[in-house]
């Protein structure tokens, strides 16, 4: 149904086109290949599989892998039933795409890419980069259900998904690099609203094999749909910014396959009138260069953060410190005993969003670097079941919150390449031990191992599937290169 | 009682006003407003965006269905229905414009109009139901508007309709749907995570999606307040908030409710004459006005024997375009108003059919055209002018000046002209009877006992 609706289109599209040509303006023509934003749509149109490297394709299946897992447990969320009670109370036919989790139902295409992208960042466990976004959760969903879409016979190989994968994570990282804010923690815009946006339609764009023009005005299309407030992370909202990525930079794609035109220069700094540098109080764009000449993903060069626990990921660096100085406090005096400490002192970064002294609901919990210090001090340990109602209200805790100093060294930085996080335990005796982390495990000077990886997937899979269900999507993902027709991935979820 | 916060604040005004407090004045402009914000939008149905955005539409539909404007074969879900409603009616730039600037009719009326037009809804609204809800949506509009000194000017950054109209647009819906205090502050703050879309979109196809995104991304933000999801209960205060959207940002209280003023009582709005932005109703009345000097009203404009033509405008960069390339160009460039106007007199919904954009005599005068902007020409709706001198070959020199153009808020257009628009854009699309139907119920919204009637007649024929 939806395959015919796309042909139709694409007839009017090209009887439209050879109408268009006879005018005295030819729209192509307007905007010189020069352009930022017409080589964003070069590449994103002329990159193949044969682009990736071998770094590349490995670091994208783990992430791919990764973000599958954080979705499959974040379908047991309530954002999650909310959003798909939603989806399911408005939208009732052409149901082609699968939801995580949830065997037997199907959404519409973009429908289901906003659940599943809710999904994915319900909890804050899906992966974190530098330039500070969360790339994969606006990305992966919206090509699983565009892959649903296409009719058998048409159907995008996995190398075919691999390339859309990164063409998705590739145009969020270099927009970020186009601004000196956004190499650290963000202030104003949540930027899986901006970039997150903008990868999502490129990918969608690339695995529907638009043709250039149309992919530079997916992302214009796109620009007009981004951006959402820093003031609705942690709260339940949150996760939608990622779920309306995923849907809203698909929904654009598919805008510009029926030929919606916008502008062409939307990346690019046009004095005294915003295009995509509105999201950014410094913007300084730059072409991309083309995959024929060499094109290197930044993916290569910068790998990604995954999470252990699902938190913020300023969240990793205390709680690998509150781990290490917790190990001290056991060594010397045998086992952790609250009412020894006098006050807990935390050396963070400044970020107002993070610093909260007495969180009240799961989303708040996942933005306290008080609150994760003190559940690692007491537990000995961070996961999925530190952050329910009762884990969050206990009286342990409040006691040790209470205890809780905060301090800003100036040489500690908003920025996940260069924070650390410290914790001192002042004792009522009098001593003072302190753990220090400056590169937590699953950070990407330190990444997780397969083995770490696998074991997360497995344990957030295994909420919602049975064992061999799981195994086989880890083998469709660690193979996904072989996969003559990825949908596959799709319908197995 | 207030609330200590101003999204608070807001919460209470959208759950706590009631009918009896919208004022005689204040009931007659809305009606005015939604009366040509339903015409633009039947208008604008016709258009190709619109065309493409229902085709793209499609691929939704459902049980529950709303009428899209001027499609009797068509029902969508009433967020889709919001969306191509709102894409219509901003299509070609025909809708109202307020000051502090924004479009505020067309994020709010779709999805109202949408809601109380669905058959299968057990609630039926009234027509003072729907007119409470709208004033809502406006009202919230214009108070956020005011929290910004930058927002008095024409925008630079964000397009106003796709910032405070998605906020509009939810606060409408939370009245109309009658949401309890707290359910309202949600719809706020969700709806602040759609706001906003960058102003290079505009004078182009995609600008009329920001007010049909605006529309049904506040209907969505308070359907999900209305299931229980919950965000940033002081949104409105936080510069991390709705302030991310502004450059400066001090967020105000309202007054109380209990003698409450609506902004839209103080404030009127604009209503065009022709599909344009509304910079070039200025330029258009001053060039229409030096025109005289040149020749009557039939004859042809003698193109040859101008040498020079100077607009004196202010500074804004989004509608400075000397060669417009398209229709959507055309409605965004002073120069093509004042040339244009010249030309033929007037400007009307064909001067932007694609014959008359690319006419040679319409490309002589534009290479003729050059603009100055002088620097006591503030770009602000409410205190620009438009400045047309016309230099002759021969040496004379002829020039007029607008400063309230007919249909601004100052010189508002008379009932008669007002349905008149009314009746020029719903004629191509409605019949007779629908377009008198329509004219008649929104006369009469406050007796109306079911909005239905409403979308009933905007269906259309075909």
């Amino acid at each position: 149904m939806v395959y015919l609706t796309l042909q139709k289109a694409q007839k009017f599209l090209a009887a439209s086109q050879q109408a268009r040509k006879t005018a005295v303006h030819v729209l192509e023509k307007s905007a010189p290949k020069e352009t930022v934003t017409s080589s964003f749509a070069s590449f994103i149109h002329g990159v193949r599989p044969e682009h990736l490297s071998t770094v590349v394709r490995h670091r994208s299946k783990r992430m791919i892998l990764d973000s599958i897992g954080v979705g499959l447990v974040g379908s047991t969320t309530r954002v999650f039933n909310i959003a798909l009670q939603y989806c399911q109370e408005l939208y009732s036919s052409n149901p082609i795409s699968s939801v995580y989790g949830r065997k037997g139902l199907k959404l519409s295409p973009t429908l289901a890419a906003f659940a599943n992208g809710v999904a994915a960042h319900s909890m804050d466990f899906d992966d974190t980069w530098h330039p500070a976004t969360h790339p994969s959760g606006a990305v992966l969903p919206a090509l699983l259900s565009a892959s649903q879409m296409l009719p058998a016979g048409s159907k995008p190989s996995g190398a075919d998904f691999l390339v859309a994968f990164n063409v998705g994570i590739e145009v969020q990282g270099r927009l970020m690099h186009f601004s000196n804010e956004a190499h650290n923690i963000p202030k104003r815009f949540h930027p899986p609203s901006v970039v997150g946006t903008m990868g999502s339609a490129a990918a969608t764009a690339k695995l529907l094999s638009l043709n250039e023009s149309q992919c530079a005005h997916a992302l214009a299309i796109a620009a007009s749909l981004a951006g959402a407030p820093m003031a609705n992370a942690a709260t339940q909202v949150k996760p939608l910014h990622i779920g309306n990525a995923a849907c809203l930079g698909f929904q654009a794609a598919l805008l510009a396959a029926r030929g919606m035109e916008a502008s062409p220069f939307i990346l690019d700094d046009i004095p005294g009138c915003a295009g995509f540098n509105v999201f950014y109080g410094d913007y300084q764009p730059k072409p991309l260069a083309l995959p024929a000449n060499n094109h290197k993903f930044l993916l290569e060069k910068q790998d990604i953060a995954f999470k252990r626990f699902p938190a913020h990921l300023g969240m990793h660096w205390v709680v690998d410190a509150a781990l290490s100085v917790r190990n001290m406090f056991v060594n010397y005096y045998h086992s952790f005993s609250p009412s020894l400490i006098r006050a807990i002192v935390l050396r963070i970064p400044v970020s107002k969003y993070i610093n909260r002294p007495f969180p009240e609901s799961e989303h708040e919990a996942r933005h306290s670097f008080q609150f994760n210090a003190c559940t690692a001090l007491l537990d000995g340990e961070v996961g999925i079941s530190s952050y329910t109602d009762s884990s969050i209200h206990r009286h342990e805790l409040m006691e040790l919150l209470a205890k809780v100093v905060v301090e800003h060294p100036e040489d500690n930085v908003a920025n996940f390449d260069k924070m650390y996080g410290e914790v001192a335990l002042i004792l009522e005796n009098g001593d003072v031990l302190t753990g220090r982390c400056d590169t937590f495990y699953g950070h990407w000077r330190k990444p997780l191992s397969r083995e770490s990886l696998l074991k997360k997937f497995r344990s957030n899979a295994s909420y919602v599937f049975p064992e061999n269900q799981v195994n086989t999507i880890i083998t469709t993902v660690e193979n996904m290169e072989d996969l003559p027709d990825s949908s596959q991935l799709a319908s197995s979820l | 009682m207030w609330a200590k916060t101003i999204t608070g604040n807001f919460a209470g005004m959208i759950h706590g006003l009631n009918a009896s407090q919208l004022t005689d004045q204040v009931l007659q402009r809305s009606k005015r407003m939604i009366l040509d914000t339903l015409g633009v939008g039947l208008l604008g149905s016709s258009t190709e965006v619109c065309h493409r955005v229902i085709h793209y539409s499609k691929i939704y539909s459902a049980n529950t269905s709303s009428t899209v404007w001027g499609h009797s074969d068509v029902r969508l879900p009433p967020l889709y229905a919001a969306f191509a409603n709102g894409v219509a009616v901003h299509s070609m730039d025909f809708d109202d414009t307020w000051h502090p600037a924004t479009h505020p009719s067309g994020t709010v009326l779709p999805s109202l109009v949408a809601l109380s037009g669905t058959l299968s809804e057990k609630k039926k609204f009234s027509g003072l139901d729907l007119l409470l809800a709208f004033n809502v949506g406006i009202e919230v509009q214009g108070r956020l508007l005011r929290f910004s000194s930058e927002a008095h000017n024409i925008p630079k950054r964000f397009h106003p309709p796709s910032v405070v109209g998605t906020m509009g647009s939810a606060a409408a819906v939370a009245k109309l749907l009658a949401f309890d205090q707290f359910k309202c502050k949600e719809a706020l703050a969700i709806a602040a995570s759609y706001a906003g879309a960058p102003m290079a979109n505009a004078a182009t196809q995609t600008k009329p999606l920001h007010i049909g995104n605006a529309a049904r991304h506040g209907l969505e933000a308070a359907c999900l307040a209305s299931l229980g999801l919950q965000g940033n209960k002081q949104i409105l205060d936080m510069e991390s908030g709705l302030g991310a959207f502004f450059g400066d940002y001090t967020p105000q209280d309202l007054p109380p409710l209990q003698s409450y003023s609506w902004l839209l009582d103080q404030q009127d709005v604009a209503i065009k004459r022709f599909p344009a932005h509304l910079g070039t109703h200025w330029v258009a009345d001053a060039a229409s006005s030096v025109r005289k000097h040149l020749v009557g009203s039939d004859d042809t404009l003698p193109v040859s024997k101008i040498k020079k033509i100077t607009l004196k405008v202010p500074e804004a960069q989004y509608v400075n375009r000397s060669f417009p390339n398209s229709e959507h160009e055309a409605r965004h460039s002073l120069q093509f108003a004042a040339c244009t106007a010249l030309l033929d007199g007037s400007i009307s919904v064909q001067s932007f059919n694609h014959q008359n954009i690319f006419r040679p005599e319409l490309k002589e005068l534009l290479c003729k055209t050059q603009v100055e902007h002088p620097s006591d020409n503030k770009p602000s709706f409410e205190s620009l002018y438009c400045e047309v001198s016309i230099t002759l070959q021969d040496g004379d020199v002829f020039s007029e000046r607008c400063d309230t153009f007919y249909g601004h808020w100052r010189k508002p257009l008379t009932k008669e002209d007002l349905e008149k628009k009314f009746r020029s854009n719903a004629s191509g699309v409605l019949s007779l009877e629908a377009t008198e139907g329509i004219i008649e119920t929104v006369n009469h919204l406050e007796e109306v006992e079911d909005c239905v009637v409403l979308s009933e007649f905007l269906k259309g024929t075909q």
